[in-house]
């Protein structure tokens, strides 16, 4: 018996042993073969040897390639870690969030407006913060007033009013002393309309839609065009053809966004009523109204 | 033509003064209120190219670069209305409005573009005609953004990053005006070292000459990843300071940052008569011998310019893979042996067959007889 325990513990220690060659071959491999300039090298020797179809060769440019996303400022007492946009002088600070969960900022994109010259820079700028079916879909005759909610850009799911957003406050109070900015914005979350099902809050495109919109990307190159008009039917069936106006929410009584209850502070909310910008608005009303929705030869007229 | 647009600017500035609500808030040095709209974070548009550009401008950072003093309008010229058109590209040669204190002049960045002009990087040749791929040569804002101070303090012991508040109260003991004495502190101190930590400047650098395409258009080799290579790359890499990065190398001691020259330009910090002297800068090896600048530091390996580097590694590399994995694969097969003692692919009963066993394998041996 303790012969068959010996012979046993002796096995195992030898498949141990020989695990641990293997390991061994696999741990050293990019030790001996992997170095930087490995791509060029690896071409070099191709070249002498093997031509390579072109395909081929594209794909390893493709492969060597390197797409850089941040950038790094270290002022030694501070770390800025940034995005990097090719050709901006001016720093940013701070991390653009994708929203994620949206179905329309996947064939939209996250800075959707382009049309309308002079405000699109600020539509794109509410975008940071309102999904767009917070302006783009209104409830139909007849129905009762969405009510909104924060939902986080990375998952989708509803949030409470961000603590953030109480920053704004104190950032006012604190710019007597510094120079330095109200915080806006950068919440990680959005306001979005939501629907209310056996007293369960969800967003107004739900993953059923979600997964619509998917299936329609990756299958649109396939599809006819009446199939495409379709799809794109239902995939906007909630959507209105006019957007909710500026002033229906820049105003100081009843605005279509309840801001207060959306955790604004007082200050803020003052703001977003008196604000430069919306005087700006109330005084050029010609280029007020966002058309977007409309088909082009209806733009042009 | 100045006075037509400051005249502009004034009575857009009472405009804006005449929009202003009662709740709305004066931001400090920004004094015709671009942050009105600028401040919001998502402030942005997709061009016609399909770039993403912001608009955002980060205020509590613009506040720690030098250009704080300068008023948006005076680099971007051709706003003179709000809301405003597409701006043009900002022109960095242009005079400004802030005196340069030791020349008692308008200060203008004229004097580094004339001298980018006569280094590699400008796009002329000796000979006064364009180079080839005249896209490829950097203005400044391919090298530079918003440079940012980094001031140091040294109050007592080592140096160290940020700003001493006691040196500053001494400056104001005299210079009490004003952000004066903060001003020229975090100036005067951020230039004692460099103003871009060294990772960021081989980073900069690596935006072209790490660029394939790039490096094939000018025939260039890949100086970044070989740089990586050698131990001023790994010092760089593990968080120092004091190693040399591309400037210090490319650049002769006290000149100009930016009349980077080729090899062969017999001024040049690289070319074979003066290398050796670059080594020696007063804050690198200062004892060292010239020949401390006699390797070849940039060799790629590219087959065609260095074959016999290129052929070297290759040998190296599969000497050492055949040595490591001949003796792995025979441990391996030894274990296996261990593992299965009777084990052959071919049966042979001849007596010798068991001879060369280990140890435990005779022992099962006489265990079975």
């Amino acid at each position: 018996m303790v012969k068959r325990i010996k012979k046993i513990i002796f096995k195992v220690y030898v498949v141990c042993l020989m695990t641990f060659t293997v390991w061994y071959g696999y741990f050293m491999y990019p030790l001996i073969f992997g170095f930087e300039g490995k791509e060029a090298a690896g071409l070099s020797l191709e070249k002498a040897v093997f031509s390579g179809s072109k395909e081929e060769k594209i794909f390893q440019q493709m492969a060597a390639e390197k797409v850089k996303e941040r950038k790094k400022t270290d002022l030694g007492y501070r770390l800025i870690d940034q995005p990097y946009i090719q050709g901006r002088f001016h720093h940013i600070g701070f991390t653009l969030q994708q929203d994620k969960a949206n179905i329309c900022m996947r064939c939209h994109g996250n800075a959707p407006h382009t049309e309308s010259k002079e405000i699109r820079a600020f539509l794109n700028m509410h975008s940071f913060y309102l999904a767009c079916e917070a302006c783009h879909s209104v409830p139909g005759d007849g129905e009762p007033p969405w009510q909104f909610r924060w939902y986080d850009k990375n998952t989708g799911k509803l949030s409470g009013n961000p603590r953030a957003i109480l920053e704004i406050e104190d950032s006012y109070k604190q710019l007597q002393t510094n120079t330095e900015n109200p915080v806006y914005g950068d919440y990680g979350l959005k306001i979005s309309p939501v629907t209310t099902e056996s007293g369960k809050a969800s967003l107004l495109h739900n993953e059923k839609d979600m997964a619509m919109v998917e299936e329609y990307i990756a299958e649109r190159d396939q599809l006819s065009a009446d199939e495409k008009t379709e799809r794109n039917n239902a995939i906007h069936r909630k959507m209105s053809e006019s957007p909710v106006a500026c002033k229906a929410c820049h105003r100081g009584e009843e605005p279509y966004l309840p801001l207060a209850d959306l955790g604004y502070p007082p200050t803020r909310l003052g703001e977003l009523i008196n604000s430069p910008i919306v005087a700006m608005l109330r005084k050029y009303d010609e280029f007020h109204m966002p058309d977007m929705m409309k088909p082009a030869q209806e733009r042009e007229k | 033509m100045r006075s037509d647009g400051l005249i502009k600017l004034i009575i857009l500035t009472v405009v804006m003064i005449m929009l202003y609500g009662q709740d709305t808030v004066v931001l400090a040095e920004d004094r015709i209120d671009c942050l009105i709209c600028h401040k919001y974070r998502g402030l942005s548009r997709v061009d016609e190219q399909g770039n993403f550009r912001l608009f955002y401008i980060n205020n509590d950072l613009f506040m720690n670069s030098p250009h704080r003093r300068n008023e948006c309008y005076e680099c971007h010229t051709d706003i003179k209305e709000i809301p405003h058109d597409k701006v043009d590209k900002v022109d960095c040669t242009q005079q400004c409005h802030i005196v340069e204190p030791s020349g008692d002049r308008y200060f203008s960045h004229k004097t580094i573009a004339e001298t980018l002009a006569k280094s590699a990087h400008g796009k002329l040749d000796a000979d006064g005609n364009p180079k080839p791929h005249q896209e490829d040569y950097p203005g400044c804002k391919d090298c530079h953004d918003q440079p940012l101070y980094r001031p140091l303090s040294a109050f007592k012991g080592e140096a160290k990053h940020g700003v001493s508040m006691r040196s500053i109260s001494r400056c104001k003991s005299c210079h009490e005006s004003g952000n004066f004495a903060k001003d020229f502190y975090e100036h005067v101190t951020s230039r004692l070292h460099k103003t871009r930590f060294s990772l960021e400047i081989t980073e900069v650098c690596a935006k072209c000459h790490q660029d394939p395409e790039f490096m094939k258009r000018h025939e260039l080799d890949d100086v970044i990843t070989t740089y990586k290579h050698t131990f001023h790359g790994k010092m760089l890499e593990m968080g120092s300071e004091r190693t040399a990065d591309c400037i210090d190398c490319h650049v002769v001691e006290g000149e100009n940052n930016h009349l980077i020259e080729s090899k062969d330009v017999v001024t040049s910090s690289i070319h074979k008569d003066n290398v050796g002297r670059t080594c020696m800068a007063s804050d690198c090896h200062t004892n060292a011998s010239p020949n401390l600048a006699g390797f070849q530091t940039h060799v790629t390996y590219d087959r065609e310019k260095y074959p016999l580097q290129f052929y070297m590694l290759v040998f190296f590399k599969a000497l050492m893979a055949l040595v490591m994995y001949f003796f792995l694969a025979l441990i391996f097969f030894e274990l296996m042996r261990r593992l299965f003692p009777k084990f052959a692919f071919f049966k042979d009963n001849t007596p010798h067959h068991f001879a060369d066993l280990g140890e435990q394998d005779q022992q099962d041996k006489e265990d079975k007889s």
